[in-house]
């Protein structure tokens, strides 16, 4: 018995020949946005069905809050919440008819009162009662956030909830994770878009079925090399540098950079930053 | 289990009544199946065949029909759209979903029962009394709840709506060779025979024609309650949450 939320060893899932998961190894603390980064095909997917006791495994070892996911399902997920890919919902019915169908599941005292203090969470009070159909997607993906959080889990588990919506509301799911987090929640979410690594607090790299690097955003970024092009006259000085802010002031020496500054960093927005910048309004439209 | 039950019962009924042209044509439909039935009937003559003897077995067929292919679909939508999965997760238990969706479409069945009693008493004029029309309602009431979980049954081996389509004249159409509606059970082949038991329309059938004066054996009705039962545990069984 450990303390983690998550703890898988030696994972291994067949679907026929083909080998989904090959002797995956996870450690999920307790507390954490964890990311599960990957291209299509990873076998992130399989993964979260396995940890929600959707998906029977071959072999391995897995602890979900203590509990395993094919044989203590019913106990698991009492616990737990899951945001599958599609939003998953009865689109005919009201946003907050769908989060109470799925709240009914659960013995939940003042199911009502959740259910409004769950909605407004996700900004949809107002239009609790319009049918889900006429939702954008984003707000769909807010419902379906809604419907996975009604009972109150203490592990989420989303599968690539940000996939195609636009930046904005992706700032805004993002931020309602975060909130989630600071209370105590554990999230694990999967995704396929690399920028959103930054958001969690520790990500594991996976690659056809295996975990090829599990490390917070920092640590990921310590393994990479910068690659540093000075022109000097009519010399070019092609550099890649291990560590790049601490080897950067040794390479600028050589151009007569004092000696006394030990350290510059170069941060350049990213094209996500300057688009989310735009659209907050912060950067001025070009005329 | 009985909040889940009725959670899920009141959530079908809800879409249901979003859905107004689904209703509208599931109650249409026989009517306008029997209707097309009597003016057939009527533009021929048959020199042997009595169509008023034939209506109530044939109706009876309708109700099996209609019900079962209208909820062989309905799981394995849940399935594609993901609100199955969400359903396990968040705790739903299988007997529940089963149990659920049955109590939904059973309301459904009742009123479609109705109507196919209706239009064949109107269109055939059948001078049947009322106990009789009573008991009749009664068999097509039950067939229609055990078709429904013969089409639940069925879906859940589809994984797609595509899939559901084969299996529709694999249940369907023994039901109209086997089960006695054509040519009596007594004078078939004894594989046959074996076969029709399979089918629910066999017991409703039969059943039928006791009511209706036409040969048969009521004590045949009784075999509709446990067939529904076995039907229903396998329908639970089958509903597969792990993949």
């Amino acid at each position: 018995m450990n303390d983690d939320a998550v703890h898988i060893t030696e994972l291994r899932k067949n679907y026929g020949k083909f080998e989904a998961l090959r002797g995956l190894n996870l450690t999920v603390p307790r507390g954490q946005i964890f990311g599960l980064l990957g291209a299509n095909g990873a076998g992130k997917t399989t993964l979260i069905k396995v940890l929600i006791g959707l998906g029977r495994y071959h072999s391995g070892q897995v602890s979900v809050l203590g509990l395993n996911p094919q044989t203590q399902a019913r106990s698991l997920r009492r616990q737990i919440g899951y945001m599958p890919q599609e939003s998953a919902l009865y689109e005919d019915l009201s946003a907050r008819d769908n989060v109470r169908f799925f709240g009914r599941a659960h013995a939940i005292q003042n199911l009502e009162a959740r259910i409004d203090q769950i909605l407004e969470f996700v900004n949809l009070r107002e239009r609790q009662h319009e049918a889900v159909h006429r939702f954008s997607g984003g707000m769909k993906q807010r419902v379906s956030l809604a419907c996975a959080l009604v009972h109150q889990p203490t592990l989420m588990l989303l599968d690539e909830p940000t996939a195609g919506i636009d930046p904005k509301l992706r700032e805004t799911l993002w931020m309602h994770f975060r909130t989630l987090a600071a209370q105590g929640v554990t999230i694990i979410v999967s995704t396929h878009q690399m920028d959103e690594a930054l958001h969690c607090d520790h990500i594991a790299v996976m690659r056809e079925g295996v975990v090829l690097a599990s490390d917070t955003p920092r640590g990921l970024l310590g393994r990479g090399t910068a690659h540093i092009k000075i022109w000097n006259g009519a010399q070019v000085v092609d550099e890649t540098l291990a560590q790049y802010p601490e080897e950067l002031p040794r390479l600028l020496q050589r151009f007569h950079l004092d000696p006394t500054v030990s350290r510059i960093e170069v941060v350049e927005d990213t094209l996500e930053d300057i688009i989310l910048n735009l659209i907050n309004g912060k950067v001025p439209a070009a005329s | 289990m009985l909040t889940q039950v009725f959670a899920i019962a009141v959530r079908v009924l809800r879409q249901l009544a979003h859905d107004r042209r689904f209703v509208a044509l599931s109650l249409i439909v026989p009517f306008f199946i029997i209707w097309m039935l009597n003016i057939f009937f009527d533009a021929v003559e048959f020199p042997v065949f009595r169509p008023k003897q034939f209506i109530v077995p044939a109706a009876a067929f309708i109700v099996h029909f209609l019900t079962y292919v209208l909820c062989a679909i309905v799981l394995v939508r849940e399935r594609t759209a993901q609100t199955l999965a969400r359903m396990f997760v968040n705790g739903y238990q299988r007997s529940s979903i089963i149990t659920g969706y049955i109590l939904a479409y059973s309301l459904l069945a009742t009123l479609q029962s109705l109507i196919v009693l209706i239009s064949i008493q109107v269109f055939f004029e059948l001078d049947y009394a009322p106990e009789t029309m009573l008991a009749i309602y009664g068999v097509f009431w039950l067939l229609a709840l055990i078709s429904i979980a013969l089409g639940i049954f069925v879906s859940n081996f589809a994984r797609n709506e595509g899939q559901v389509f084969p299996f529709i004249p694999l249940m369907t159409m023994p039901s109209v060779f086997f089960s006695g509606m054509i040519v009596p059970v007594s004078q078939m082949p004894d594989w046959a025979g074996f076969l029709s038991t399979f089918t629910p329309l066999y017991y409703a059938i039969e059943g039928l024609h006791a009511l209706t004066d036409n040969g048969g054996d009521l004590a045949m009705l009784w075999g509709l309650p446990p067939y529904g039962l076995i039907v229903l545990t396998l329908a639970t069984l089958t509903l597969r949450e792990q993949e």
